[in-house]
């Protein structure tokens, strides 16, 4: 009777668990996000020019401004953010389980990650193309991979970097030792008390470490390319409206630098646009025509929203990691199509 | 009749049990289905696909990931037991040294104990490591030219080429654990009746030979126990080599799992790896303290 | 007069009383001199302290809003003043009876005005951190342990097989776990084992976590206690008519926490030093906004400075709990015999 009683108790549990997922699947992320009236962001918080903390206790970075764009289009107001610092083991999980909506992490877009089969995430335009580097010391004098071998090499745990380098080595049949830390700060100590003869990380990172450095000009980043890095938000996979909502919002900041929408001239193109019924394209894209942003669940002058608070693409870029910020890295590819980056907004119509 | 009644409350404790069990996981198989990942084994088998700095058995990384959690077991063993010979030794001399006659002696002892077991055990490794270690010169410091030279590359001792992380790590571990050793060793000294010194000093044994070989033996009774679980929490601090960059079985499998995704399984074998450590350790201070004590008892 | 050459001939006797001793005497004072007056150095002339002094808010509250900002501070500053009370009052502070109860109601005074409720504006746990989230950890954690370990305790001397068996392989589990382990397991595998759509943020997690682990080892030391309560006492209690709940409630467990509380204590010191391992998790306590700090890039490679003010941090809080506790067990002891 007992047993019969346990069974019965326990297939219930069993059936709610099950209709209450169902439920959940059916609601979109979006949704919880603006009934909740927060963002909450996933973030490293720990490397410079993306996301770190400041004296004053707030966050900042490129990393930081793609969650800040993503709630003034979600919320309506960048400052409705709520910023969860994550190691790199823990990110995934965070996103599964929904203690985060988004991450904006410095996270590498890989097949596996994307995957059903693999972690399962999805994700959004590329934000950083980002490549894995080597740096050294200019007075070891090497200037190649090859004088590498066998020797130590400081790197953060856990991470694609720590199998890129891997990759990198066994390709060209050298040995090395890794010295692994957890994380950029201690990979930096190692490599500049001498533990090891090379650090190896993202490319902006090696020049973000760099500046930092007392004598930055003693250090080299070589020229291999150990790997591809394009860094991309992401939000958990099977949720069509979230990560659509996701990509044009990245889209719509790539877009308003290529019309050269920006924080500072956007009020008077807005008034421009409004006065000149000619101007479609640029009408629709601010949303004084069509219904653009009601079609992803947005507000339809969501992308005003986004360039008043955090500015266009190249004003991000250049607060975070331009000539005249802490942490000076080169466009590069980083820069729109244009002007011969890999930046480009398919039409946003 | 009480025997029933008793019969009647384990079944109803058990079936509690085993419904928050089920219930749990109910719950773990409906998040590992709606998250695609179920649970399985096979990736161990896997090439493993990274490297370590510092490998107890030949490894490299087209080999697979047991074999790379293996090798981490190995690396752990290897820092428990080194830390244990060392952790005992500075111990003993610590807690012997509260009894000594010199003020200062005694002082130093006392204010080792008080400074390292107010500290986290985690900040005085990552003082060990990035502050005392890293610190050093590249070129060696010959302190016993041949035989004990360490740089920032690592410590040189009797032929033997110790990593830096290892030698942090060990040396963290020993003066932790040394400490509390020391407070074991002090309370079984105080356990010794006061004539025994009286009797060792009347006969013109030295302080040394007399806390050698008559106060220490009969304390050890007292000592044991306390030092078994002493023993069992440096095996289980030894996890916080990650902090440092020690490839140990914790670092590993924190690798392991976020390259897989395997988190439960990763975790699993942690647990068991750990358990077989532990029984280790506890069999084998069995085995001492039934030799020693019987010894000491003839 | 004749004191003195007393003690200074007492002195000769405890420095130097053989050649050797002499000797060592020597050393060990050169080196000493010699350490402290390195370190004296590095202090005043050489570190560089604007790592510390700039952010020395973000070290007590983390990112606590600015305008609630009070509420930790004089919640850290009532804490601060009892401490010093309590350890310069000596004796005849120790005597009162109210003293731990007035330590106890600091808890919930702290947990009312940190996390709010009770008509305070409520402040989420992500806000805390520094000082006050490794307070706050250790606080919650001992407190649900607490009971945790109680229950475990008994079970392992209940009559029921069943029960024994539970609590044995619950206590023996986690006590052959590293708690590096377990908090990982907080961390990352308890969200597994919930139901879909119910979160337990990861502070809350935490605690659980060190709850616990540390559940097992409070249950060992209570263990001790009750086995250091005569049966007798048992026996008197059920013969004067108390029923076996009334025994248990009334005489044996005050007496078996009483036998427990030093060992409770030592237990509660390591808890502290113990929430610096969410560092590696990735919480922002005390360490782990260390950690944070050092990536700004205006502070990169301060860790020296970082680390030892990190270390005389902990070492002040570790020590004046242990000085604490000394005092209030001695309070209790006094009191429970002026009870008799």
């Amino acid at each position: 009777m007992k047993k019969r009683l346990f069974g019965s108790l326990l297939s219930i549990a069993m059936v709610c668990n099950g209709c209450a997922s169902l439920e959940k699947s059916r609601i979109s992320r979006l949704e919880v996000i603006q009934n909740r009236g927060e963002l909450i962001c996933g973030v490293s918080g720990k490397i410079p020019g993306f996301s770190f903390l400041k004296s004053d206790g707030t966050y900042e970075g490129l990393d930081i401004d793609i969650c800040k764009a993503m709630a003034a289009a979600f919320l309506g107001d960048p400052n409705k953010v709520q910023y969860r610092p994550l190691t790199a083991p823990e990110r995934f999980t965070a996103l599964k389980t929904g203690e985060i909506d988004l991450l904006s992490r410095n996270t590498t877009f890989n097949l596996s990650r994307d995957s059903i089969g693999g972690n399962g995430v999805s994700f959004a335009p590329v934000v950083f193309h980002d490549g894995q580097g080597l740096m050294v010391k200019k007075k070891s004098r090497i200037t190649k991979i090859e004088q590498l071998s066998n020797k130590n090499i400081c790197v953060g745990s856990g991470t694609t970097t720590e199998q890129n380098l891997n990759d990198a080595f066994q390709e060209k049949s050298l040995n090395y030792k890794p010295i692994k830390y957890q994380d950029l700060n201690q990979v930096v100590a190692g490599y500049l008390q001498g533990r090891c003869k090379a650090m190896t990380s993202d490319r902006s990172q090696l020049a973000a470490a760099r500046s930092g450095f007392p004598q930055p000009e003693e250090h080299l980043i070589l020229s291999n390319v150990l790997s591809k890095e394009p860094l991309a938000p992401a939000s958990i996979g099977g949720d069509q409206k979230l990560s659509d909502a996701m990509r044009w919002v990245v889209f719509a900041l790539f877009n308003a630098e290529e019309l050269g929408i920006s924080k500072t001239n956007i009020d008077v193109i807005i008034k421009e646009a409004k006065t000149n019924t000619n101007l479609m394209s640029l009408r629709r894209f601010l949303g004084i025509d069509g219904d653009l942003g009601n079609k992803l669940g947005l507000e339809n002058d969501f992308v005003v929203k986004i360039i008043k608070s955090t500015g266009n693409y190249g004003e991000i870029y250049d607060r975070h990691l331009g000539p005249q910020s802490n942490v000076s890295i080169p466009r590069g590819l980083n820069q729109s199509y244009l002007k011969g980056g890999l930046l480009i907004s398919p039409p946003m119509k | 009749m009480r025997n029933h009644n008793n019969f009647i409350k384990q079944l109803i404790i058990g079936i509690i049990v085993i419904f928050i069990l089920s219930i749990l996981i109910n719950n773990l198989t409906v998040n590992l289905i709606r998250t695609d990942m179920g649970l399985s084994f096979k990736w161990l088998l896997q090439p493993s696909g990274f490297a370590v700095s510092e490998s107890t058995v030949p490894f490299k990384p087209s080999d697979s990931y047991a074999w790379a959690l293996f090798n981490g077991w190995l690396n752990s063993l290897k820092v428990i037991v080194c830390g244990l010979a060392i952790a005992t030794l500075l111990g003993i001399i610590a807690g012997t040294s509260r009894f000594n006659s010199n003020l200062l002696v005694r002082f130093i002892a006392r204010t080792y104990v008080a400074l390292v077991r107010q500290i986290p055990l985690l900040i005085q490794l990552l003082f060990w490591y990035f502050v005392a270690f890293l610190s050093l010169s590249e070129n060696p410091l010959k302190i016993i030219n041949g035989i004990l030279e360490i740089s920032n590359q690592g410590v040189y001792l009797f032929g033997l080429n110790l990593s830096l992380e290892f030698s942090a790590l060990l040396l963290g571990l020993s003066v932790f654990t040394g400490a509390s050793i020391s407070e074991v060793v002090r309370g079984g000294l105080n356990s010794v009746p006061k004539g025994q010194w009286e009797a060792f000093r009347s006969i013109g044994l030295s302080e040394g030979d007399g806390m050698r070989k008559i106060v220490l033996p009969q304390a050890l009774p007292a000592i044991l126990p306390g030092l078994t679980s002493q023993y069992l929490n440096l095996a289980k601090n030894s996890t916080l080599a990650i902090a440092i960059g020690y490839s140990d079985i914790y670092a590993i499998s924190d690798t392991t799992i976020t390259q897989t995704g395997r988190a439960i399984e990763g975790f699993i074998i942690l647990l068991i790896s750990f358990i077989i450590v532990n029984l280790i350790i506890t069999n084998s201070m069995e085995l001492i303290t039934s030799f020693l004590v019987k010894d000491t008892g003839k | 007069m004749f004191l003195e050459r007393r003690s200074i001939k007492q002195l000769k006797k405890e420095l130097a009383s053989s050649p050797m001793d002499t000797l060592l005497t020597i050393v060990i004072i050169s080196l000493f001199t010699w350490v402290v007056s390195k370190s004296i150095h590095w202090i005043l002339f050489v570190a560089d302290w604007e790592v510390i002094t700039h952010n020395i808010p973000l070290y007590l509250f983390g990112s606590y809003p600015k305008e609630q900002l009070w509420r930790p501070l004089s919640w850290i500053t009532i804490l601060s003043a009892l401490t010093i009370v309590t350890l310069i009052g000596g004796k005849k502070i120790a005597r009162k009876k109210f003293l731990p109860l007035i330590w106890l109601s600091m808890i919930p005074i702290g947990i009312v005005f940190i996390a709010g409720g009770l008509g305070i504006y409520p402040v989420p746990s992500r806000y805390w951190g520094g000082i006050t989230l490794t307070l706050l950890l250790t606080i919650f954690s001992a407190v649900l342990s607490l009971p945790i370990g109680i229950i475990l305790a008994f079970g392992r001397r209940s009559e029921l097989k069943f029960l024994r068996f539970i609590s044995k392989t619950y206590i023996d589990v986690i006590r052959a776990m590293p708690l590096i382990a377990v908090l990982f397991f907080g961390q990352l595998l308890i969200p597994l084992f919930l139901p879909v759509g119910l979160e337990i943020n990861r502070v809350l997690r935490a605690v659980f976590a060190f709850a616990i682990f540390t559940g097992a080892y409070v249950a060992e030391d209570i263990r001790g206690g009750l086995q250091a309560i005569p049966p007798t006492q048992q026996e008197a209690a059920l013969a004067l008519g108390l029923s076996s709940r009334q025994t248990l409630q009334i005489i044996i467990l005050p007496q078996a926490l009483m036998t427990a509380l030093p060992a409770l204590t030592n237990q509660a010191i390591g808890l502290l030093q113990n929430t610096s391992l969410m560092a590696i998790l990735g919480l922002v306590e005390l360490l782990g906004i260390s950690r944070s700090l050092l990536a700004n890039p205006s502070f990169i490679g301060k860790y020296l400075e970082v680390y030892s003010w990190l270390a005389i941090v902990y070492w002040i809080i570790c020590t004046c709990m242990a000085l604490l506790s000394r005092q209030i067990e001695q309070s209790l002891s006094t009191s429970s015999i002026n009870n008799i």
